[in-house]
């Protein structure tokens, strides 16, 4: 009941954003066409179908998902739906609301919910099944309700309906698959314009729209330039509006150019050192702690992030769920405490490989390799291991990967992330267990009180963080270049949303 | 000739067949699995389960050859793992670009490299042959990504004369009739389209012709040199012939086949080539496919790929050895 409360308050929030910003006479509303320069590959028109986060919002933005995060509420907010109702447990009802239409001027019916959260979990090219994993049955009480089961307690459902991109069931009855190409009618602000795999994405406001405001660009590309190099090459002679991921060599850069500006968000993307505790030396908690002091976090952000990331204090950061402002981590940088622990479980000389991504995160492979020489100073022989992303991504997966350097993203709310890595048989990317920590983390999802919840998750992540089977680090602060004609706030979690994008008048 | 054209394409087959297999094993016996680069971050071992099933991906790798290869013979290569479209439309829709791209990097080499050749081999140890050696060897020697990066930023990100990547501005496509951008843009008299067209080819075309312009240069040169000194062209000279004549009719047109091959093979190698140049100028071309399929571990995309390039290769050597008989009548096929 409670969650039915909180999403209708915002409910109240999302319409008086949309009756202060009326979509204007299209005379009145800007014609501007902007370039979003991106770094992931396009995967087509399936919008079940890409695993890349930044595509998926995309898709969001074209059909429309049930709820979606708001960045300035801090919360999940309604999207296509008008709330979200806990009914017990594990029974939610979902309103849809009657004012939005699909691009064609077809309703979203609730058998279009029930549809789309079958497409996730069956369409054959879905890769998205998680997003529906925890969802045990659907159906549609009347044309706007839908009743959604989940398998056990999950007061995070409306985090995973943030993802569930809804589209028609009447086009695909009529035109099966082809319809995501053919008949690619959503209810969102931006409509599909074209995609070419692998290369691009336009899509076109939708200028009835009431989640659009005059400002918006009328025509948004989405380019992959995979080259950073590129990118800011882009920026400076026009050809993109706005680029993703100005690494730190080449900020001073583009924040340089007379046409553009450089803007930082924080990224929900924990970076840690995973250590496997079924492995040794990891299976000692000595070990691993040792590991926690001997990084020189501080050192490695100024000298190699240029000062853009934020140290965690525990998995979360300001700005996630389950952050908590006063809780420090035990584990500060103190080189002589790592040796002390390594001696006291006799493990000074032990040998172990450390494996990094090279190219995938921002100077993953140089963090790594100034690790080498501070895990060395606290006793270990470290071989570094720098192998191709696939492979070190498949080897991580099926929990082959003893310590490495890595990234989760998707982090607004930890606790999909939290239970897949660190709770028993949460995958076996990590293969840890601890009785008390499953405890805290069932407890933090089955709490539908959002105070209370909080309190949980909060719990949860300083027993985790005491526990050290991961280290960890910083948040990303993600550079993004921005034309000096835009008005723009990037978002964290990889949101490259129409509706933030705003064109200066005589630009 | 037609009976020797037959049994060279024959002989294609088991080229391909072998091509195949081994592509299949390789990618197969390499680490790394498409499934992992396929599914969400958040992806469960069920989800995982669930996508390999769907591709067939929990089949013996025996299986899934066999499977490929009854479905290969009719050109058909299957769906890309990661773009879920059939491999032979995405080659086909891309193809053009890659072969666009690489003619006029090789029209470039040709209208460059051969004259320079011929050039700095009529005056032997001379400060043209110098300088021409110089540039031939600067050329062949000089990477293509490095050249490809500085030439952006000087020409796109300094001057800002010429843009950073693509192959035709946003809005200013137009409808396609062959592929070739250029050719399009003549067939439908779109004159701003066309000098669009080459503005967007400028740049890589320099950076993926440069190297073979250097090495045709150096085989001109030194495929001149040997002709000169035969006895044919003394006798020549003997007779009074004028030396341009000498050069262009006589020692030119002998030197022409080693050239020829040269061109032949560095233009199926510009295909394949273009690689780095396609993703440094975001080219959406074969090269560039290739690339994101290997980093996805797309095995139909990849074995689509490689077997194309090897028919293409094949099939190039196969017009040179005919475009023999035409340059020098001697040589008869058998």
């Amino acid at each position: 009941m409670r969650m039915k409360a909180k999403l209708a308050g915002s409910v109240a929030g999302a319409l008086a954003l949309a009756t202060a910003m009326p979509a204007a006479a299209s005379e009145d509303m800007t014609d501007a066409r902007i370039t979003v320069a991106m770094t992931e590959t396009i995967a087509g028109y399936n919008p079940y179908g890409d695993a890349v986060v930044l595509i998926g919002s995309l898709w969001c933005k074209v059909y429309g998902c049930l709820t979606r995060f708001d960045f300035d509420e801090g919360q999940f907010v309604p999207y296509l739906a008008e709330s979200v109702e806990a009914i017990d447990e594990t029974t939610w009802h979902v309103h849809l609301r009657e004012d939005w239409v699909r691009h064609n001027g077809d309703p979203v019916l609730a058998e279009d919910v029930v549809h789309s959260i079958d497409r996730m979990q069956n369409d054959p090219g879905s890769v998205r099944q998680f997003v529906v994993d925890p969802i045990e049955s659907s159906r549609a009480i009347d044309d706007l309700t839908v009743e959604i089961v989940t398998h056990e307690p999950m007061a995070t459902l409306p985090d995973n309906l943030s993802l569930l991109t809804v589209t028609s069931k009447a086009l695909h009855d009529e035109h099966g698959s082809d319809m995501y190409r053919e008949h690619p009618y959503g209810a969102g602000p931006y409509r599909l314009v074209e995609v070419s795999a692998g290369e691009h994405m336009i899509l076109e406001r939708v200028d009835d729209h009431p989640m659009v405001s005059p400002t918006n660009p009328q025509q948004i590309m989405y380019r992959i330039i995979a080259e950073p190099e590129a990118r800011v090459t882009a920026l400076a002679n026009d050809e993109v509006q706005i680029a993703q991921g100005i690494p730190p060599q080449l900020v001073d850069r583009a924040d340089d150019l007379d046409n553009a500006r450089i803007e930082f968000a924080n990224s929900v993307e924990m970076m840690f050192l995973a250590m496997n505790p079924s492995t040794h030396p990891w299976d000692v908690p000595e070990a691993r702690q040792a590991v926690a002091h001997a990084i020189d976090r501080e050192a490695i952000v100024q000298a190699l992030l240029g000062g853009q990331a934020t140290l965690l204090h525990g998995a979360v950061g300001e700005g996630q769920f389950g952050y908590d402002p006063d809780f420090r981590t035990p584990y500060e940088h103190d080189p002589d405490r790592a040796r002390e622990l390594l001696e006291s479980a006799d493990l000074v000389g032990v040998e172990i490989d450390f494996y990094t991504p090279v190219g995938r995160y921002v100077q993953d492979r140089q963090i790594a390799e100034a690790m080498v020489p501070m895990l060395e100073q606290a006793g270990f022989t470290v071989n570094l291991q720098t192998p191709e992303w696939s492979t070190l991504w498949s080897n991580v997966q099926s929990g082959g990967v003893p310590f490495y350097y890595m990234g989760r993203g998707q982090m607004l709310d930890p606790s999909r992330a939290l239970h897949q890595y660190f709770r028993t048989d949460g995958s076996p990317r990590l293969d840890f267990s601890d009785p008390e920590l499953d405890e805290l983390f069932d407890a933090e999802r089955q709490e539908f009180d959002p105070d209370r919840r909080l309190e949980r998750m909060q719990e949860a992540i300083a027993a985790l963080t005491e526990a050290a089977p991961a280290h960890f680090l910083w948040l990303h602060q993600l550079a993004w270049g921005v034309s000096e004609g835009i008005d723009y706030t990037p978002r964290p979690a990889d949101r490259v949303d129409g509706w933030d994008i705003h064109v200066r008048a005589g630009d | 000739m037609l009976g020797y054209i037959t049994r060279r394409l024959l002989g294609v087959i088991p080229v391909l067949l072998m091509v195949s297999l081994i592509v299949f094993m390789l990618m197969h016996a390499a680490p790394g699995d498409p499934v992992s680069m396929l599914i969400s971050d958040e992806a469960s071992p069920e989800d995982r389960a669930r996508v390999a099933a769907a591709w067939g991906l929990d089949q013996p790798v025996w299986v899934q050859y066999l499977n490929f290869l009854q479905n290969a013979v009719m050109l058909d290569f299957g769906d890309s793992f990661r773009y879920q479209q059939p491999v032979i439309d995405l080659v086909l829709e891309r193809l053009p670009a890659s072969l666009e791209l690489a003619l006029y990097a090789t029209l470039m080499a040709v209208i460059v490299g051969i004259p320079l050749g011929i050039w700095a081999a009529a005056r032997p140890n001379s400060i043209v042959d110098t300088l021409a050696s110089f540039g031939g060897f600067f050329g062949i020697s000089m990477p293509n990504f490095w050249l490809g990066i500085m030439l952006i930023l000087i020409f796109a990100g300094q001057l800002n004369l010429l843009p950073s990547g693509g192959r035709m501005s946003w809005g200013d496509e137009i409808p396609r009739l062959t592929g070739f951008l250029t050719v399009d843009a003549v067939l439908q008299g779109r004159w701003g389209e066309l000098r669009l067209a080459f503005v967007h080819l400028l740049l890589p075309t320099v950076v993926l012709g440069t190297a073979m312009t250097g090495i045709i240069m150096q085989l001109t040169r030194a495929s001149m040199l040997e002709n000169l000194a035969e006895d044919y062209v003394m006798t020549a000279r003997a007779k009074g012939v004028r030396a341009r004549t000498i050069l262009w009719l006589h020692a030119f047109r002998n030197a022409l086949v080693s050239v020829i091959t040269i061109i032949g093979l560095e233009f199926g190698a510009l295909l394949s080539g273009a690689i780095i140049v396609e993703t440094i100028f975001s080219w959406p071309g074969i090269g560039q496919l290739l690339i994101q399929g290997i980093g996805a571990r797309d095995f139909p995309l990849i074995t689509g790929l490689v077997i194309i390039y090897t028919a293409l290769f094949v099939l190039l050597n196969l017009l040179i050895d005919v475009l023999y008989t035409i340059v020098d009548p001697r040589i008869r096929m058998r």
